[in-house]
């Protein structure tokens, strides 16, 4: 598995020395604040997650100083908040002295201007706290990065304000992820990431009780990775089977979600499940180059899903130019299985396995075999009227004439070709093939497509939205239009205007 | 004072294993557990001394393998439950030495493999593959799963199984190749699995079949054992031939689709009709 979280591409760091820039990223983090605060007295999430979407592009400029720099303007002197917050950027006590006798002089100076210091809302807090896990994520301080997590998000399940939500969503996520960083990592069992299995399922816990759906979506995502990382499938599957996602989940997590679950049930063999589950999740991925690593990870699932299922993925998946070198090993494996070919199907599991093992498809690919063989029943079929089954054991590569009567018995059963064997001449035969348009599997093809257009069309007019208000100004609207229309009406009696300009004037309308 | 009786216990225990004596063994067991629950160590906490550890490690596997030789999968299961903890501490709490982890584990795999459930048993290996990289990565405990004897049985099987070549699975549970013999336990059962598994794929597969071979497809001992399982499925045997009735089921089967067929038809058709209403 991936070190970093699927999505989340870590940014190599530059320092930026210019002074210049260091203000400007002061500026910019102390107007997210505003941003916040209006947040905070509209009762509007919009606002916080435009804060939040601004973090992506701040990222790349924070540094101790700047960080302080926003912490000292925005505090009063000697609030014990700043001084926690100055000290977790691990800024030395001489810059943090300077900056904060700094920030004194400005608010003496501001006080000459008769301005009163405002109450910082907890918010603002949580907000330069998130800022402070992602610098801290950022230049690899995983260790004091962990430990900081863990106050603020105690600090938010005490503080339990609904205006905090999408701040704690982030908040979470950035905990579980310096946990993961923590050594010894896992799939190890003694990985820090099982000790905090408690802190998120008591969060989402919470978070269910207070209909906090953007940690609910965030933590519920975060503690599916978590099993998933030590192989608990178990434990994922029964999370999966107790709690529901919240259904106005961000889309990202949406597609997290799907992605832990198609991979849950890839592993418990409902393939169908978890083809649709990973085909919705690469489909829901943002399509930023941020997150090609979630693309290529689904992806890669779907993939070996679908060769589970019998299916040959599209040739066109792996030209994406996105996917073409993560996926090289994959492809080869699909043309091992599209032939038949049971050594060069081994071949690839043999070159590649590090990378599969990387991956975590490797179990899954060793399920193959049996579908290398089916494929290779399939086409020895197809292309042959009769056969024998010395032959067939040959071409396949089996071990026995015998396996091969049995193997060749059981894709009859299970449908894989249209056949019967004769056990005493030693030989398959097979039965002509049916015509297809005379059964309903194309009727059901075409209700399968239409029914996936009515599902699309059902998600947009879902998610459209529709502002608040919108149609008062709209009836607004209209009634200065019938006024206006009894004017000229009125008008028109009176005879001032001429026929031509009224009939001009209601085509306007 | 209760250490020194578990001790005691153990040993009549490992006698009462080795003379088949299994009515005994669970007498003594529910006493060792009494002995482990003095001692504070039926479940492991990070208090519990290694010598207790590994005590009670023992007395859970000896368990686990008298409720296998009393073909009781319910306790069995019971047992690789309360043993999980214990495999799963790190190597430096609790050695994998002296205890028979992989035995029990691919025990397990095989009494999951016998009842058919293959998610559990996938779900399993997923955790016991990814347990086994980890260990390859660090350098230590150098045997994989791929060398793992107990491990790799109950894989063979599932492979041979999944694949439809039965005759690997005959050859896995006849010859010696059972890799001990609690393992040896689950052969009547997979043998029976597998012969019913033939049974519906030969109905599909043939038409007819020679009662000899008919013989060596099921790996049946007489004519007459061939004749007398025919007759359980309903096969018809005559004149040295066995003959499937599956035939005029087919026929019967395509008749009854067309009208399960237009059912479907009309259904989608005003279902259509009702979400183009609704989206114009």
């Amino acid at each position: 598995m991936a070190d970093t979280m699927e999505g989340v591409v870590s940014t190599t760091q530059e320092q930026p020395e210019v002074q210049n820039d260091d203000t400007k990223t002061v500026d910019d983090i102390l107007s997210n604040f505003g941003l916040l605060e209006r947040a905070v007295a509209e009762f509007d999430a919009r606002f916080t997650l435009r804060a939040l979407r601004s973090i992506s592009s701040l990222r790349k400029r924070l540094s101790p100083t700047v960080l302080c720099q926003a912490i000292a303007s925005t505090y009063p002197p000697n609030s014990p908040t700043a001084r926690t917050l100055c000290q977790a950027t691990g800024v030395d006590d001489a810059t943090l002295q300077t900056l904060l006798s700094q920030a004194e002089q400005k608010a003496r100076e501001d006080k000459h201007n008769s301005r009163d210091p405002k109450e910082v809302v907890p918010e603002i807090d949580i907000y330069i706290g998130i800022l402070i896990q992602v610098y801290l994520y950022d230049n690899k301080h995983h260790q004091t990065g962990a430990e900081f997590s863990s106050r603020l998000v105690d600090r938010i399940r005490e503080l339990n304000r609904r205006t905090l939500d999408s701040l704690a969503a982030k908040a979470y996520f950035y905990f579980a992820l310096f946990h993961e960083a923590l050594d010894p990592k896992p799939p190890s069992r003694q990985s820090p990431v099982t000790s905090i299995r408690g802190k998120l399922l008591a969060a989402l816990r919470s978070s269910v009780l207070r209909k906090d759906q953007d940690t609910q979506a965030a933590v519920l995502t975060l503690l599916l990775r978590n099993y998933i990382s030590t192989a608990d499938i178990t434990q994922a599957d029964l999370l999966v089977a107790q709690t529901q996602f919240p259904s106005t989940a961000p889309n990202n997590q949406v597609a997290r979600y799907l992605y832990y679950l198609g991979r849950i049930r890839a592993v418990q063999l409902s393939y169908t499940e978890a083809q649709a589950h990973l085909t919705s999740a690469t489909r829901k991925a943002p399509s930023s180059a941020v997150a090609a690593g979630f693309y290529q990870s689904s992806t890669k699932f779907l993939v070996v899903v679908e060769l589970l299922m019998g299916d040959i993925p599209d040739r066109a998946v792996f030209s994406q130019p996105r996917l073409e070198r993560a996926l090289e090993p994959y492809f080869r494996l699909v043309q091992a299985v599209r032939v038949g070919d049971l050594h060069a199907f081994q071949q690839v599991v043999q070159t590649h396995s590090k990378s599969f093992h990387q991956d975590g498809t490797y179990t899954l690919i060793l399920r193959l075999r049996q579908n290398v063989i089916k494929t290779g029943i399939r086409m020895l079929s197809l292309s042959y009227s009769r056969i024998s089954l010395r032959d067939i054991c040959i071409r396949l590569g089996l071990d026995t004439e015998e396996s091969a009567e049995y193997i060749v018995a059981k894709a009859i059963r299970d449908g894989v070709i249209e056949a019967t064997i004769d056990s005493e001449k030693g030989y398959m035969e097979t039965k002509k093939a049916g015509d297809v348009y005379a059964t309903r599997e194309p009727a059901e093809a075409f209700h399968e497509r239409i029914r996936a257009c009515l599902t699309i069309h059902d998600e947009c007019v879902k998610a459209m939205r529709y502002p608040m208000n919108q149609h008062r100004l709209e009836l607004k609207n209209a009634q200065e239009a019938r006024e206006r229309e009894r004017e000229l009406a009125k008008e028109i009696q009176d005879g001032d205007i001429d026929e031509d300009d009224a009939a001009g004037d209601f085509e306007g309308l | 004072m209760a250490e020194q009786d578990l001790r005691n216990l153990l040993k009549q225990l490992h006698q009462s294993l080795g003379s088949h004596n299994y009515t005994q063994s669970t007498s003594l067991l529910s006493r060792a557990k009494i002995a482990l629950l003095k001692l504070n160590a039926l479940i492991p906490s990070p208090q519990t001394s290694q010598p207790h550890l590994r005590l009670a490690r023992e007395a859970l596997e000896l368990g686990a393998l008298t409720s296998i030789h009393l073909k009781d999968p319910e306790s069995f299961t019971r047992y690789f439950q309360q043993l999980q903890p214990f495999y799963s501490l790190p190597e430096d709490v609790l050695p994998r030495e002296g205890g028979n982890a992989s035995k029990i584990t691919g025990l397990y795999l095989l009494l999951l493999l016998s009842m058919g459930d293959y998610a559990g048993f996938h779900t399993l290996l997923e955790s016991l593959e990814v347990a086994a990289a980890q260990a390859r990565e660090h350098g230590r405990g150098g045997k994989g799963l791929e060398d793992d004897v107990f491990i790799q049985y109950p894989i063979r099987l599932e492979q041979a199984l999944m694949e439809g070549a039965y005759d690997k699975v005959w050859g896995e549970t006849t010859s010696e190749r059972v890799p001990s013999e609690e393992f040896g336990v689950f052969s009547e059962v997979l043998i029976n699995t597998i012969r019913s598994e033939i049974a519906s794929c030969s109905e599909r597969a043939y038409s007819s079949v020679p009662i000899a071979n008919c013989k060596n497809l099921l790996f049946l001992d007489s004519e007459g054992a061939v004749v007398q399982f025919a007759r359980q499925r309903d096969w018809i045997a005559k004149d040295g031939r066995i003959y499937f009735p599956q035939h005029n089921q087919d026929l019967m089967g395509s008749e009854k689709d067309i009208l399960v067929t237009s059912d479907k038809v009309i259904e989608n058709t005003l279902g259509y009709a009702r979400e183009l209403e609704t989206i114009v």
